[in-house]
């Protein structure tokens, strides 16, 4: 009985000891890595791939700084690299794809990005098709419609894309302002989506113009396409100066309200100058006294 | 006839002089450097570690450190009650206490600059306000309006102690080689000369005058610290008047405790006489009566409306959390030494003397009241924060510094009085010349 | 990312984008966007070395190398700079309480992003409820940014001020940390760093102090939100905006007329009119740049909020 009794509690203590590193094992567990590439085509010239390294640990995402990776183009052999980046203290780094490699990117329209971290593959089946989007304005009736139609590189010819979702509207801080609205418009069978500007009198700079954007977000076969249209249909700017470079109570010291100054300054100085009176006057009274006792 | 006068000129004069620390003395000094010195150890605690010392958090961001500072500055306006108003209106019997008046008015205000650098966070960067000072923030107005104040009240305290100067210089065997050199530096030039006395008259007069705005603007600048601010219990457009009507009862409060102390311990018995502490009483039940008015009206016609962001504050005084400090704050401050002073046996000189400490008790409590719990009602509810931020009790280095500001206040009091007169001998003669001239005719 | 179509351009980038025939027709509206869809040249340091590119035609670009970072290198701005602002915008924010559910990743996004001290929060999620009868709603509290800021007036030595461009920054190296702007503020949002954060890298605490990204904060002056000026200035949304995974936050420029949480933007005077906007204690007339949308048809129940709540009043109460 003793021994059973005894036996019993070391297992318990035992037991208790192993989910106790078990749980230790939990807290302290190193957190996933997520990694993620994006390429971008803006008015059809400029190529970007923007690379984003973040960790996630019990739930929240912290960026990862100063990391290295590689970036090549369809094979991982030193010939097709395109860029050794470094992660900024976001966990973003941005790679451009070099002239040397004209033919490669001429060759084919369809092309794999892959990353790689030492010499471990990262990521191997990032692929982008070639894509070209342009976006049209035309007015009618002082109705103004934007268009815009994608293409894709398709056996050495240009065809349209079909089905493609973009953003089509104005561009703002933040984002794409829809022209009319929907959220989001979808190209047709012939590549081209049109949407009426519905959004009249929007706000343009000092001269009246603002920007118009066709924009492609995370599309599986062509990532990321932008292209943009100078359109002078906006009212011209004005800022509202009201509550800045005024004469106010919440002003810089030099720009306070004239009512204020006149009353402060003018009390001090009377004041203060009777007081300089009063001091010249105890010189008066120290000249009497040593003219008495002279 | 004159050796009459002459006699009792020179017994003027010994009972006058300053004299030096008693037993009773070094000990009072003593235990008041002991404490200013725990203030001083507390004060370098705040500055290595930061405000974090103190209990102010985010939401009561200004504590007692701010209270004393109002607290300060409500007593240093009995300077230019007692002595500016008095002499103005020419109320004889108030020369023996001019110059306590104004003692109690210079330390004050001194004490007041000093805790208010003490709450400042960054208390090296002072130089900012001179710098890059903008005109149009109250705290802009209250730099200006205490230095004004200070500079005023020390020319005050200067014009007056002139014609004293000569009789201490003269009298150099009691005062000693060190106090003389002093009393040279400061006033040998002065003679007595028909001129002179002219042109310090007529100075004297001019600061009286000049006195009066100034004190009434430095103490409704400190209320528009909090006035013009959108909190409850803050929001009031009577914060001017209540202010300045509650600084003159405790300072005059401060003038009674400060009579009956330097009467008893310095044997002035035939200076400060039964008769100012009757006048005295009357006065100090006058503005008691004033002040507990500008309450009612400050604190009833609010509960009278109960506004939403008010009801909570005003709940929390009347029978909450600062019930009890707040009814104290009223009957200790107010309502005690009124009932006290309407008699004539209450405006004696040791039942002035209790009535007096009280109503200098009470105001500092009814400061504290101003400032805290005003601020433990923000518009917006308190949340998202420690818990220590939403509740206040001093931490000791508070309770060592504001302890510390005023025995240094009264250390200041304290060595003025051991330097100079604390009663104005010239004036004190002069006064007793006409009196048996008077009674000659 | 505005188009400077008003000013003269950087004559380099003409010349660039007229070499490549294809973008002759963008040069002849006589914008600097078509070669380079980043930040305009004129807003970003330059390093004055040229990188080649290839384009998606085949075509060689040229580029200067500071856009290689995701997040070119900013001038570095003078304080009279920093105290002057963005000009020609006016940001405003707008908060959509019926989409709150406490989750309280602005709060934490923005303690990150700006390295405040352990404990305190710039932006406050509160439980509100206006009465007995109403219903409780969570309201995220940033500061508002007003036009007729009691903060400002009362400071006395201009270490808080009202920019152009509608912000109410901070100069921390100009505190004198009297705390009058957190007595006069009638929302509560101003924080005030009563000790030194030992929290922070070396490097950091060491750095210069810049009005815009509020980072160091110092021991002994008075911190709050400042809608991420140096986000706004590389176009990207505040902290707390791109934080919130319910897309609570709205951002954008009154001047532009549209606010945005990064993935829907709407016209502004459109999305207050129509979900009948409002602003905090508008009778106190301080003019707030926030502007809140009622919690109607709500997408999630008060509840939902309760458990973070819990979790986050645990962590405080230990302190």
């Amino acid at each position: 009985m003793k021994h059973n009794n005894s036996l019993f509690i070391f297992l318990l203590i035992s037991m208790s000891f192993s989910l106790q590193s078990v749980r230790a094992q939990e807290k302290t567990s190193p957190g996933k890595t997520i990694v993620s590439l994006r390429y971008y085509n803006a008015n059809n010239s400029v190529q970007y791939l923007v690379l984003q390294s973040q960790l996630k640990k019990e739930g929240q995402i912290t960026p990862i700084s100063g990391k290295k990776y590689d970036i090549f183009l369809d094979k991982s052999d030193p010939a097709n690299l395109i860029a050794k980046v470094t992660t900024d203290k976001n966990g973003k780094a941005n790679a451009f794809i070099p002239p040397t490699m004209k033919s490669a990117w001429d060759a084919t329209s369809q092309h794999i990005f892959m990353v790689y971290e030492g010499g471990e593959e990262i990521i191997s089946d990032y692929t982008i098709s070639k894509a070209k989007m342009s976006i049209d304005t035309s007015t009618v009736d002082s109705i103004h419609s934007i268009s815009a139609s994608v293409q894709k590189w398709e056996d050495g010819k240009w065809i349209p894309a079909a089905g493609v979702e973009m953003k089509l509207g104005i561009k703002r801080l933040g984002g794409v302002l829809p022209a009319g609205d929907e959220e989001s418009y979808t190209t047709d069978s012939s590549g081209n989506v049109t949407a009426e500007l519905k959004k009249l009198n929007m706000p343009g700079d000092s001269k009246g113009n603002y920007i118009l954007v066709a924009q492609v977000e995370d599309n599986d076969l062509f990532g990321n396409i932008l292209a943009e249209k100078v359109v002078p249909w906006g009212t011209t700017l004005q800022p509202d100066k009201s509550f800045f470079n005024k004469r106010t109570l919440w002003s810089t010291g030099i720009q306070a309200p004239f009512w204020l100054l006149f009353m402060a300054f003018g009390i001090i100085v009377s004041v203060w100058s009777t007081m300089i009176y009063l001091i010249f006057q105890i010189v008066k009274i120290k000249k009497n006294g040593l003219q008495e006792s002279a | 006839m004159e050796n009459s006068t002459r006699i009792q000129e020179q017994q003027i004069i010994k009972d006058l002089l300053p004299q030096k620390f008693g037993k009773r003395g070094m000990t009072w000094t003593v235990i008041l450097l002991l404490i200013c010195l725990i203030g001083g150890y507390a004060y370098y605690r705040q500055l290595r570690d930061g405000l974090v010392v103190t209990a102010m958090r985010d939401y009561v961001s200004w504590g007692i450190y701010i209270s004393n500072f109002v607290f300060f500055v409500a007593i240093s306006l009995v300077g230019s009650l007692i002595t500016a108003i008095f002499r103005l209106s020419n109320v004889k019997w108030s020369t023996p206490l001019t110059r306590i008046a104004e003692i109690i008015a210079v330390s004050a205000i001194v004490m007041a600059s000093l805790i208010i650098i003490v709450d400042m966070g960054r208390p090296e960067r002072f130089y900012n306000l001179f710098l890059h000072g903008r005109i149009q923030s109250p705290i802009m107005w209250d730099v200006i309006v205490i230095a004004t104040y200070f500079c005023i009240s020390i020319l005050l305290l200067y014009f007056p102690l002139l014609p004293d100067l000569k009789i201490l210089i003269k009298n150099k065997d009691k005062s000693g080689p060190g106090l003389n050199k002093l009393y040279r530096f400061q006033g040998s030039f002065w003679k007595g000369t028909k001129e002179q006395f002219r042109i310090s008259n007529k100075s004297i007069n001019i600061l009286c005058i000049l006195i009066i705005p100034v004190a009434f603007s430095i103490h409704t600048v400190t209320s528009w610290l909090f006035a013009t601010t959108y909190r409850p219990g803050w929001d009031s457009t009577n914060f001017g008047a209540y202010f300045i009507s509650g600084a003159f009862l405790v300072g005059a409060g401060s003038v009674v405790v400060a009579m009956y102390i330097f009467r008893r311990y310095y044997h002035l018995e035939k200076y400060i006489t039964e008769l100012h502490f009757e006048k005295m009483g009357r006065i100090v039940v006058l503005l008691a009566l004033l002040y507990l008015y500008f309450n009612v009206n400050e604190y009833l016609v609010p509960a009278f409306k109960m506004k939403k962001p008010e009801e909570a504050h005003l709940v929390e005084l009347f029978t909450g959390e600062f019930s009890v400090m707040f009814w104290f704050a009223i009957m200790v401050g107010m309502i005690i030494p009124i009932i006290i002073l309407l008699f004539k046996k209450g405006r004696k000189p040791l039942p002035m003397f209790i009535a007096g400490a009280m109503i200098v008790v009470g105001a500092w409590f009814k400061r504290y009241l101003i400032v805290t719990p005003t601020l433990l009602h923000p518009f917006l509810p308190m949340q998202d924060v420690p818990l220590s931020y939403q509740h206040y009790f001093p931490s000791w280095e508070e309770w060592a510094i504001a302890m510390g500001s005023l025995a240094a206040a009264l250390l200041i009091i304290t060595f003025f009085a051991r330097v100079y007169p604390i009663i104005p001998i010239e004036e004190t003669i002069m006064e007793q010349n006409k009196q048996n001239e008077k009674d000659e005719a | 990312m505005s188009c400077n179509c008003n000013k003269n351009e950087n004559s380099n980038s003409r010349r660039d984008f007229l070499a490549t025939g294809l973008l002759a027709t963008l040069a002849a509206a006589g914008c600097s966007t078509g070669n380079n869809p980043f930040e305009p040249e004129d807003k970003v340091k330059l390093t004055g070395e040229k990188v080649k590119l290839l384009s998606v035609n085949g075509e060689v670009i040229e580029i200067d190398r500071a856009y290689l970072k995701p997040v070119p290198d900013l001038p570095q701005l003078s304080n009279r700079e920093e105290r002057r602002g963005i000009s020609g915008k006016k940001f405003v924010m707008v908060i959509d309480l019926s989409r709150c559910k406490n989750l309280k990743k602005c709060q934490s996004a923005c303690n990150h992003m700006h390295q405040i001290h352990p404990g305190q929060n710039w932006i406050k999620v509160l439980s509100m409820e206006d009465n007995e009868n109403t219903s409780k709603y969570w309201q995220p509290t940033t500061c508002m940014h007003c036009d007729e800021p009691p903060c400002v007036k009362v400071c006395p030595v201009d270490a808080t001020f009202k920019r152009q461009d509608g912000l109410v920054l901070i100069d921390s190296d100009r505190c004198i940390g009297c705390r009058f702007c957190m007595a006069a503020c009638p929302y509560s949002t101003r924080v005030f760093n009563w000790e030194e954060n030992t929290q922070l890298e070396p490097e950091v605490a060491a750095q210069h102090y810049s009005c815009e990204t509020s980072i160091p904060q110092k021991k002994g002056t008075v911190g709050k939100c400042d809608f991420c000026p140096d986000m706004t200035r590389q176009g990207e949304l505040p902290h707390c905006v791109s934080a919130c995974p319910n897309g609570v936050f709205f951002f954008g420029d009154m001047n532009e007329d549209s606010v945005s949480n990064g993935a829907e933007t709407f016209r502004f005077s459109d999305l207050i009119k129509d979900k009948a906007g409002y602003r905090l204690m508008e009778d106190l007339g301080t003019k707030p740049s926030v502007y809140y949308l009622p919690p109607v048809a709500r997408n999630f129940p008060y509840e939902n909020g309760l458990e973070t709540q819990e979790a986050a009043d645990k962590l405080n109460n230990t302190k």
